[in-house]
């Protein structure tokens, strides 16, 4: 057949497609297996015993089909192949593993036959096993990757949760707490714990962790060799894979993982700043979790844990820009607050008193100040208990000395800081406070402190500064007030007051004065300068000196007063200070007076009710809108006379209308025509306006010329004996009496009304005892009267003593008892004793 | 209480007690207290009494017990009186031992240290 003449192989050559039916039954891709119906194989092809290593002997007639399979694939072909297989006489694609000789095991897929011989009943089953190795694997894989995607899918979940949660942490706690709650969740971590690096301590410091019996919990200094300090220091993660790892690296870890039974611990910087600059990141804090087994996390697992690093970070300095913002806040509220609450106090230790009840314990639980004022210094403290106080000297010379805060510091047994209250450089004192420890923000803390204490001191050193403004105004005005008022005079007596405002004002520009212009010529003058302090002083102590220079007795009171509208055009501060004025011819007893703004005089004559004097009235010194033609009157005034001027604070009260204090005065003055003129002013103050007033005031009373006859009543109180002696002897004296029989009058007088005071009215705190005085050409009498009830009558050798005091100064005594008892007692003048 | 009535110094052993203005019944309990409280365990003591201006029975009654305790524990006094002048004139009329007033302080004082 070849045209070649090659050999003909034609008839020995077969076509590649014309397979040997036997080989292609033995070498088919696929195993071929007949079974009986009870599963003994009885042929099997060549394909399935490479597969599965068994020699044809071993199985042909030996064994059944399932009993080459896994143990669950062997329930599985009881349950569902065999009983398929009879119904259905064929089952395709089932998934079966058939164990090989050396026992691997090889993934197949299963489709069977059944055959029926007559009858229908099962003859033989023919299987075919395709190997399904692959097609295994492939799903495992596929199986795998459902599996990584649903676990990673979970871990983003719980990241999102804990960035919300970060997110809507405002406190750098709240951020810790919400990150230490991450890795359990999130990697199937059994604990963790977050440190975070305290900047002002160099510390890193352990804040909260799912298991505090784990871990070291001391606070531990950045340059530590722990390994959360290193991981710190790095700034990068760091997964410690064993414990023979951290033996080799960290031991400290080493041995907390072996007492807390960890295996594997992931060391996670909390960092903030571009990731990509390494040297530009900022570690915050270090999240420590650890698995109790061994743990391999793969790369989607550490990209994850780093995003949570750089998540916390970001938290973390966001909160602590909150945390610090908060702060700032409240210590500018507190420092306002207590700025505000020193100033509504304007002397000197209510407002120290004040700093310390702002300060504990709103910042401190102890507080004290100290000021270098006065011999005795200044110290006021709040709060308990009181430190050490040997300690604390110490460090309050120190602050002193250097002029700068000394900070409390741990362990210093003292824990309190001392800051130096300074003004216009200069040491006032010193703020100790104790404060609780802070564990962050210390820096702030101190500016805070610094500043507190700069207004502190700027405060006191004002109230120190008002304290001494208002001492000198206060003797300014006193050794103005009390200077060389005349007395002694018979034919006049003065009596003045002054009483400062109750509450802690500036004093006021309220003033009196009473001068002999000429031998016989008396100026009397009360006044009133606009505001108060020093300055007001100071222009009533010019005011009070140009009225004396003034006062020539020619012109009159109206033209002195014309002289002062001038005065005032040069002293811009005298502007609308009231005064009345009046000057006295203490021998023709005429009165000539001018009321420039001021209230009017109150006179009460010898007779009749009192009077205001309501002529010669015009416009305050200066005055630019008011009628300033300045008028004066002429009064004549009987002998015993007695005139008061006074300034506004006597008769004007808050709720209380001005005429109405008019009345009052009017009637209160009245009421006390005969009491003796030495404390009239002081008692009429204490009638008007009592104790407690807000304003100055000022009296000035005056009695002209001698009265023929002197009448008294006081009251029984020995305290009123030395003022009825006052008007007693000025009146003697105005009658020209001798020196003894003045003394003896005086002291027979005197024992008499104790007398009466101690006996008569021993029960009866308001009895009266009347004193009437007489003088004749040549003899005193003094008649003093009680109507008290008197017992044990000259029975104590005390009052024994007195009346025989009595017996022996006076010339004649006479006891007249009735309804109540009567001395009359007689003295010649210019007598011997 | 009492500073703008009595002050008080030394002079040589005695203590000298120096009183001024009134006294009366009014002041003269917190005044003798005053007195006492300085003069309890003195040696010697010298009231001076030139610069006071009335002196009634109260006054008279404190002056009589400050002598009565200085006489008791053997201790010399001495009231130093003007020449004239309202506690002059009490004490006469009182009658008070001659033997203890006298017009001139720095010979009482001489006497008292002798």
């Amino acid at each position: 057949m070849s045209e070649s003449g090659g050999p003909d192989v034609t008839s020995e050559l077969r076509l590649p497609w014309d397979d040997d039916p036997e080989d292609l039954y033995e070498h088919a891709p696929c195993g071929y297996l007949t079974t009986l119906p009870d599963g003994t194989i009885v042929r099997v092809n060549e394909t399935f015993l490479t597969w599965t290593g068994y020699a044809r002997t071993d199985l042909v007639g030996h064994r059944r089909f399932r009993d080459l399979l896994a143990v669950g694939d062997r329930m599985y072909y009881e349950t569902v192949y065999a009983p398929l297989l009879m119904m259905q006489s064929e089952v395709h694609e089932i998934a079966l593993e058939v164990v090989g000789q050396d026992g691997r095991r090889l993934p197949t897929l299963v489709n069977s036959v059944l055959e029926r011989g007559p009858g229908e009943s099962p003859r033989i089953i023919r299987t075919m096993v395709l190997n399904a190795t692959e097609r295994r694997s492939y799903e495992r894989e596929l199986l795998t990757a459902r599996r990584a995607a649903e676990s990673s899918e979970q871990r983003v979940r719980v990241l999102q949760q804990i960035v919300a949660d970060l997110a809507a942490a405002p406190t750098e706690a709240e951020v810790a707490e919400a990150v230490v709650r991450a890795p359990e969740p999130g990697f199937e971590a059994a604990s963790s714990s977050i440190y975070l690096v305290d900047v002002e301590r160099d510390q890193l410091v352990a804040v909260a962790s799912t298991d505090p019996t784990t871990g070291n919990w001391d606070d531990m200094p950045r340059s530590s060799q722990r390994a959360v300090a290193e991981v710190a220091r790095r700034g990068d993660l760091h997964v410690v894979a064993t414990v023979d790892e951290a033996r080799e690296h960290f031991p400290d870890l080493a041995e907390t993982m072996t007492r807390s039974g960890r295996s594997t611990v992931v060391l996670l910087p909390l960092t903030t700043g571009p990731v990509e600059e390494p040297d530009g990141v900022t570690v915050l804090g270090v999240l420590a979790f650890s698995f109790r087994e061994e743990r391999v996390l793969d790369d989607a697992e550490l990209t994850v844990i780093r995003l949570l690093g750089q998540q916390a970070g970001q938290a973390l300095d966001r909160a602590r820009l909150y945390d610090d913002a908060r702060r700032r806040e409240e210590q500018a509220g507190f420092l306002a607050r207590t700025t505000r609450s020193l100033d509504e106090e304007h002397r000197l230790l209510q407002r120290a008193r004040r700093l310390v009840e702002r300060v504990v314990p709103e910042i401190a639980d102890w507080a004290s100040v100290r000021l270098q004022v006065g011999p005795a210094g200044l110290l006021e403290s709040a709060g308990g208990p009181p430190p050490e106080a040997a300690l604390l000297a110490g460090r309050i010379a120190e602050a002193t000395s250097t002029a700068g805060p000394v900070w409390a510091a741990d362990g210093d047994g003292l824990g309190c800081t001392v800051l130096p209250l300074t003004a216009r450089g200069r040491v006032l004192g010193t703020l100790a406070l104790r404060m609780a420890p802070d564990r962050r923000g210390i820096e702030a803390e101190r500016l805070f402190l610094i500043d507190l204490a700069d207004r502190a001191g700027l405060a006191l050193e004002n109230a120190r500064l008002y304290e001494q403004e208002r001492a000198i105004a206060r003797t300014l005005q006193r050794s103005l007030l009390a200077a060389d008022v005349p007395g002694g005079d018979p034919r006049f007596a003065v009596e003045s007051y002054y009483q400062a405002a109750a509450q802690d004002l500036e004093v006021g520009g309220d003033w009196f004065d009473a001068f002999l212009i000429t031998p016989n010529r008396l100026a009397v003058v009360v006044g009133d300068v606009v505001g108060r302090g020093i300055e007001a002083a100071t222009t009533m102590g010019q005011l009070r000196s140009a009225i004396r220079a003034l006062a020539s007795g020619e012109h009159g009171p109206a033209r002195l007063i014309e002289q002062l509208d001038r005065f005032c055009e040069r002293e811009e501060a005298a502007r609308m200070a009231t005064v009345v004025y009046a000057e006295i011819d203490l021998l023709h007893g005429e009165m000539t007076y001018t009321c420039a703004g001021h209230l009017p005089p109150l006179l009460h004559e010898p007779a009749g009710s009192p009077q205001y004097l309501l002529q010669a009235r015009s416009a305050p010194i200066g005055s630019r809108a008011g009628d300033r033609r300045r008028t004066e009157q002429k009064v004549r005034l009987a002998s015993g006379s007695r005139l008061l001027l006074y300034t506004d604070g006597l008769v004007e009260r808050r709720g209380r209308p001005i005429d109405r204090g008019f009345e009052v005065l009017a009637r209160e003055y009245a009421r006390r025509r005969d009491a003796p003129l030495k404390g009239l002013t002081a008692g009429l103050a204490d009638t008007m306006v009592g104790r407690d007033h807000a304003d100055d005031v000022c009296l000035l009373c005056i009695t002209l010329g001698t009265e023929e006859r002197l009448e008294r009543s006081i009251g029984a109180d020995p305290l009123q004996i030395a003022l009825l002696r006052a008007d007693l002897r000025g009146w003697l004296a105005g009658h020209s009496v001798d020196t003894d029989c003045l003394n003896a009058v005086l002291l027979a007088c005197s024992e008499a009304v104790a007398n009466a005071i101690e006996h008569g009215y021993r029960d009866d705190p308001f009895g009266v005892v009347d004193v009437t005085a007489t003088v004749s050409e040549d003899a005193v009498e003094v008649r003093v009267t009680d109507r008290g009830t008197w017992r044990g009558t000259g029975a104590g050798f005390t009052r024994g003593r007195g009346l025989q005091l009595i017996e022996e100064a006076m010339d004649e005594v006479l006891f007249d008892r009735g309804d109540g008892t009567t001395v009359i007692m007689r003295r010649q003048r210019g007598g011997e004793l | 209480m009492t500073d703008q009535w009595v002050s008080f110094s030394r002079r040589g052993v005695a203590e000298l007690v120096h009183l001024k203005g009134e006294i009366d019944l009014a002041n003269a309990n917190d005044i003798g207290r005053a007195i006492v409280a300085r003069t309890t365990g003195a040696n010697a003591v010298l009231i001076d009494l030139t610069a006071v201006s009335f002196l009634d029975s109260a006054g008279v009654r404190l002056l009589d017990f400050i002598v009565g305790d200085l006489d008791d524990r053997g201790k010399p006094i001495r009231l130093v009186v003007g020449e004239r002048g309202a506690a002059r004139m009490t004490l006469q009329l009182c009658a008070f031992r001659t033997d203890l007033l006298t017009t001139d302080l720095e010979r009482a004082a001489a006497e008292l240290d002798g």
